[in-house]
């Protein structure tokens, strides 16, 4: 199968600091790609090196197996983007938006006006195509974000967290257009801070830290390399007296984190040792109140804590 | 050549729409224009009284020289003008800048050396003039003494007191009144609000994030740059324009005949204000290059004679920089044009515009071209 995108010992610098170092990667045609990683990785740094936003300090970058450096036209035409931060033009409608942006890939007349009506439909907004974007929903303007990146129909896509800050409602319907436009040939390289999207609709996923590649494959294939791990979440009352440091000490910890939101703590320890009740009376005795113990099966979210030691949204 | 287009209708259409600043951008200048135009009327009265001119003179020549100065004075003296000799202990420079007289004059064999006084120009330019009449006819007479001494006297004898002064008047029925010279002045400095908007054409995609998506997209920079260039060029001169009609038409402001190069010299200021704003946007990166060029609009608008007219006699360091603001250099074309008919500071101010247009524009387009994404 053909590789759409194709990076080859690609760098960045910004000084002394490597923001992305030596990385290579294969998207291949057909695939939706998971591009994870905690702020700082180094993923919106890649990204915006495909999209011509940032030069390479070194390294290849090839769309459709072209280097872009040589053939910046051919992989511009062939590339759609969905940046991180809305990209529309709060004083134009939303027809006005996608044309633009179309036009200059070269549609024009009839032709421009058939694919923004397709694109605007493709997102649901055809009846909001004469409406100005600072009158929509959070949700309607990702939808927008999107539709302005693909009328000129790319075969490679990269988005870049289109669900930030959206109700559920729109989240899903973005969720089901990326698959839908899968479906019509698109390659998709898909970021996001939610694992569970990235777990639902990406059939490939590449974990990024420290500007590198530390883990590629397929889900199934990236969930079994942690077999010698365990995964336990520990409910508790409050968070209020928790030492993490002393729970981090008891052999066969590799990874602690501390879930405010949910109370919780997960911890990702060795398979082999058995640990679980030193940590509930080492919680005990610290005066934690203890309401649910659960060890689950390995996730994606506890791929990457064990591979990062971050979480995804840290 | 399409994206180019593409670019600066859509530069037109933001700024269209942008109603409120539109209406900051034509209301403001209308507004100061009827104000101060208003306010100010009796500043710009065409009646001036001319005060008694007194010469104070230190004459310390001989020969020649000192006989034709004699005659000079005796006929000069006809016109009701008044030559004393300086007395002893007495700093002519010093009298002239007490205003006790008008100008001194030093007279030695080595030649003529007036001083002015800057509080009575008129009556200074009028000595001043006479004593250029006289110095050329002395050069004159200097040179018939070589072939024909004879005639020495007759040359200098047939110069009656008309001999030195000679009335001349650019327009005696048009003087720029108080509207008609701030609806020059005001129009001239929404020229140069072009700066603010040429400051902002690329940190507008950037805070809108609209820069990823253009330069994602298959078009040269040269053509997001040229375009947003001329549409915002386009957006200025439509106010200039409507500034123009509406003083001419409204306040009755006078704009002469020749409104071609008036609108030429107008052009090619807003396309130097907003090459100068953009190249600003890209020396210095965010916020603080929208604070850097509204300040050097401000200056140039005040030294330039926007808020109230600067005469063309102020010397000094504030002289020195009142010459470097843009709106005078139109303000003088303008009125040449407008007033005298003259392009010849309609050139300069042309001149000088295009070459800093090429300038800021070529900074702009190495540093654009140097910057990652636009």
């Amino acid at each position: 199968m053909m590789n759409v995108l194709e990076l080859r010992g690609l760098t960045k610098k910004f000084g002394d600091f490597f923001a992305v170092d030596n990385m290579s990667l294969q998207v291949r045609e057909g695939e939706i790609f998971g591009f994870l990683g905690s702020n700082g990785a180094g993923k919106s740094t890649t990204i915006n090196m495909v999209s011509s936003l940032l030069r390479p300090s070194g390294g290849e970058i090839r769309i459709l197996d072209r280097d872009i450096a040589k053939h910046s036209r051919f992989a511009k035409m062939n590339l759609g983007i969905v940046p991180q931060d809305l990209a529309i033009y709060e004083d134009m409608t939303a027809f006005e938006n996608v044309s633009f942006f179309a036009g200059l890939y070269g549609l024009r007349g009839s032709e421009l006006k058939e694919r923004v009506e397709e694109a605007l439909e493709f997102v649901g907004l055809s009846d909001k195509a004469k409406s100005f974007p600072k009158n929509f929903s959070g949700g309607m303007k990702r939808r927008l974000n999107i539709a302005c990146a693909i009328a000129h129909k790319p075969k490679l896509i990269i988005m870049d967290e289109p669900t930030v800050g959206i109700d559920p409602q729109s989240r899903n319907y973005i969720l089901t257009s990326v698959r839908k436009l899968n479906e019509t040939g698109c390659t998709i390289i898909y970021t996001s801070h939610y694992m569970e999207e990235v777990e639902e609709i990406c059939s490939r996923i590449a974990i990024v830290d420290h500007g590198k590649i530390i883990a590629e494959g397929t889900k199934e294939q990236l969930k079994a390399t942690i077999t010698d791990v365990k995964d336990i979440r520990i409910g508790l009352k409050t968070l209020d007296g928790l030492e993490p440091a002393l729970l981090q000490s008891i052999p066969g910890i590799r990874v602690l984190s501390v879930q405010q939101d949910e109370h919780a703590v997960r911890i990702q320890s060795d398979a082999a040792v058995d640990n679980l009740s030193k940590i509930l009376k080492q919680l005990i005795d610290g005066g934690m109140e203890i309401r649910s113990v659960a060890e689950q099966a390995p996730t994606l979210e506890t791929v990457f804590l064990t591979l990062t030691g971050r979480n995804l949204r840290d | 050549m399409n994206n180019l287009l593409s670019m600066a209708w859509k530069e037109m259409r933001h700024d269209f729409r942008d109603v409120k600043t539109l209406v900051f951008l034509l209301a403001f200048p209308i507004l100061l224009m009827l104000i101060l135009g208003f306010a100010l009327t009796n500043a710009f009265s065409s009646n001036a009284t001319i005060k008694d001119v007194k010469v104070l003179v230190h004459n310390t020549s001989s020969g020649q020289l000192s006989k034709a100065y004699a005659a000079f004075a005796e006929e000069a003296g006809k016109t009701g003008i008044v030559f004393e000799d300086v007395k002893t202990g007495m700093d002519g420079r010093e009298e002239v800048e007490q205003n006790r007289y008008t100008d001194y004059l030093e007279i030695s064999d080595g030649g003529i050396h007036l001083y002015g006084s800057s509080r009575s120009t008129i009556e200074s330019n009028i000595v001043q003039g006479m004593m250029n009449s006289f110095a050329d006819r002395y050069n004159a007479a200097a040179a018939v003494a070589k072939q024909d001494p004879a005639k020495v006297a007759t040359l200098l004898a047939a110069a009656g007191p008309e001999g030195y002064i000679q009335d001349s008047s650019i327009d005696a029925e048009r003087q720029p009144g108080a509207i008609d010279y701030y609806a020059i002045a005001m129009t001239v400095m929404i020229g140069l609000w072009g700066a603010m908007s040429g400051g902002s054409l690329i940190r507008y995609e950037i805070v809108r994030g609209t820069a990823a998506r253009l330069a994602a997209a298959p078009v040269r920079k040269s053509d997001i740059f040229i375009g947003k260039v001329l549409g915002s060029v386009v957006l200025n001169m439509l106010c200039v324009l409507v500034i123009v009609m509406f003083s001419k038409y409204v306040f009755k402001a006078y704009w002469g005949d020749h409104l071609l190069p008036v609108f030429l010299v107008l052009l090619t200021e807003v396309v130097m204000s907003i090459s100068l704003g953009l190249a600003i946007s890209y020396m210095m990166k965010g916020e603080p290059s929208g604070g850097v060029v509204m300040i050097i609009v401000q200056l140039a608008s005040f030294l330039g004679g926007a808020y109230f007219p600067l005469g063309n006699d102020i010397g000094g360091f504030l002289g020195s920089v009142a010459g470097l603001s843009p709106i005078r250099w139109a303000n003088q074309a303008l009125t040449g044009i407008i007033y005298n008919h003259s392009m010849s500071s309609a050139w300069t101010a042309m001149m000088l515009n295009t070459g800093l247009a090429v300038l800021f524009i070529a900074v702009a387009a190495v540093m654009m071209q140097r910057k990652e994404g636009i």
